[in-house]
């Protein structure tokens, strides 16, 4: 009866001890995540790489100029590219804050809503194009940008035709 | 077990056929339309048993494009003709509405020269199944493929239409290609008034709306360029004009914004009669080629219209400084 005891105890100790060892591996492991992440000196780390990204994707948006009709569909099928791009280096850079979350996955969200864009010119149905940009304006990827603190990223890129 | 699986296979099958039968029941387009005191021989109205696109119609309809079917009323007899079409028009603010018509019932044009019927206009307030007679519809002979006629609807016209059969295994999709806008009466009288100083000078653009770009970021550009895009008018958030004739033939300098994108124009042949202002579009100056073409009304300092770019239409108001 005592030696039963005595192994019952044993084996809740080591039950014990596991889930202990559970817990501090997951705690240690989040606290170091937010650790990272409440850094202030990582946030401006996504920010200022961020703000990077934004500067190169802009420059390629405002260097294809505004398109005649002919050029549509290669626009949209360009900007794509860009904005995809820019999503997976924004993604990477892997944002813990609320605002850098929200922004990167509203950039997620516009990528969708572009190449919904780019099929709707590739079947020249450029009445569409234009409905499915609401989307694109609904997102308030500028604001979101200004919130997170990405200078650049909230700006609207200058074209001229 | 071997009997569930029978059961739930058989109930598959019923299930699809049920739903197949569905499909079948809801494209029978035209059902319980009376027998109409005058009937047209079927070896007349039979060739017009078709289903037919827009392909071109007088601009003042306001119509961008539309199909069209005729077909007997099923169970008939003697046979009648019952025409259902889905136009999509201009509204006055240069927005696309759909239009549904029916066309009923069919009568002969005098001289066998084809068929009409009062078109009646299924209305989003109206109740359902009910029309209200809005026009009427000629359709001429039809030569091969082709088929030309004339449309009164909304208390205007008669405007030119043209149409093409379309063959059996053939489909628009839904979308049916937009129609070549038939000119009528065009003014041409040269400028856009009597006196060159009625309308040289500088305007600026009075229906500027709220830029959607603005809180866009790396967005901003391309939902510029996608605003633009289609029938309905680009949102314009800015924009300037330049009108100068002097003697020489006038011609008109425009700058639009959409968003972050600034457009620039050249307007030529500017035309006018009556308060009807046109002129042709260029978008890399005067003796660059046509890109579209400038449609409005003006007098006295003011001009609003649509100005197409090809896919693009700007919907502006100028007034004269």
């Amino acid at each position: 009866m005592k030696t039963r005891f005595i192994a019952i105890a044993a084996l809740l100790g080591v039950v014990g001890i596991v889930a202990l060892a559970g817990c501090g591996g997951g705690g240690s492991s989040s606290s170091g995540s937010s650790s990272t992440s409440g850094s202030s000196g990582s946030s401006s780390d996504f920010a200022s790489a961020a703000d990077a990204a934004c500067t190169t994707a802009d420059k390629q948006i405002a260097a294809l100029g505004t398109p005649t009709q002919s050029e549509v569909l290669q626009y949209m099928e360009t900007t794509e590219t860009v904005i995809e791009k820019l999503h997976s280096e924004v993604q990477a850079l892997g944002g813990e804050g609320t605002a850098e979350k929200a922004y990167t996955e509203a950039l997620g969200k516009s990528v969708i809503t572009l190449n919904h864009m780019t099929n709707a010119a590739r079947n020249e149905n450029y009445d569409a194009v234009r409905e499915i940009s609401d989307e694109l304006i609904e997102l308030k990827l500028g604001e979101l940008a200004e919130t997170a603190g990405l200078k650049v990223c909230a700006e609207v890129p200058v074209t001229e035709s | 077990m071997k009997r569930v699986k029978i059961i739930i296979v058989l109930g598959g099958i019923l299930a699809l056929l049920t739903s197949v039968g569905v499909a079948m029941a809801t494209t029978g387009a035209t059902t319980g339309y009376p027998q109409p005191k005058v009937v047209v021989p079927s070896t007349v109205s039979a060739p017009y048993e078709q289903r037919y696109v827009l392909t071109a119609v007088g601009s003042g309809a306001g119509i961008r494009s539309g199909e069209m079917k005729f077909e007997f009323e099923e169970g008939s007899s003697p046979e009648f003709l019952v025409g259902i079409s889905e136009f999509y028009s201009y509204s006055p603010d240069g927005a696309i509405e759909t239009s549904l018509f029916t066309f009923y019932p069919f009568t002969e044009l005098p001289g066998g020269k084809g068929l009409k019927a009062p078109a009646l206009k299924v209305g989003a307030s109206a109740s359902y199944g009910q029309v209200t007679p809005d026009g009427e519809l000629q359709m001429f002979k039809i030569e091969g493929d082709k088929v030309k006629g004339q449309i009164r609807i909304h208390g205007g016209g008669p405007w030119p239409v043209e149409f093409r059969v379309l063959g059996d295994n053939e489909s628009t999709g839904g979308h049916p290609p937009a129609a070549k806008q038939l000119p009528e009466s065009e003014p041409n009288n040269p400028g856009w008034g009597g006196e060159a100083a009625e309308y040289d000078g500088e305007y600026e653009l009075t229906n500027g709306a709220a830029n959607p770009t603005e809180k866009a970021g790396t967005l901003g550009a391309v939902i510029g360029v996608a605003q633009g895009l289609g029938t309905q008018g680009a949102v314009v958030s800015g924009g300037s004009m330049t009108v100068k004739g002097n003697g020489a033939p006038a011609t008109a300098e425009v700058t639009v914004e959409t968003g972050g994108s600034s457009r620039h124009f050249t307007l030529t042949k500017l035309a006018w009669a009556g308060d009807k202002r046109v002129a042709l579009v260029h978008d890399k100056g005067p003796s660059s080629p046509v890109v579209g073409r400038f449609e409005g009304t003006g007098g006295q300092g003011e001009l609003k219209g649509r100005l197409i770019d090809g896919h693009s239409v700007y919907q502006v108001e100028f007034k004269m400084k």
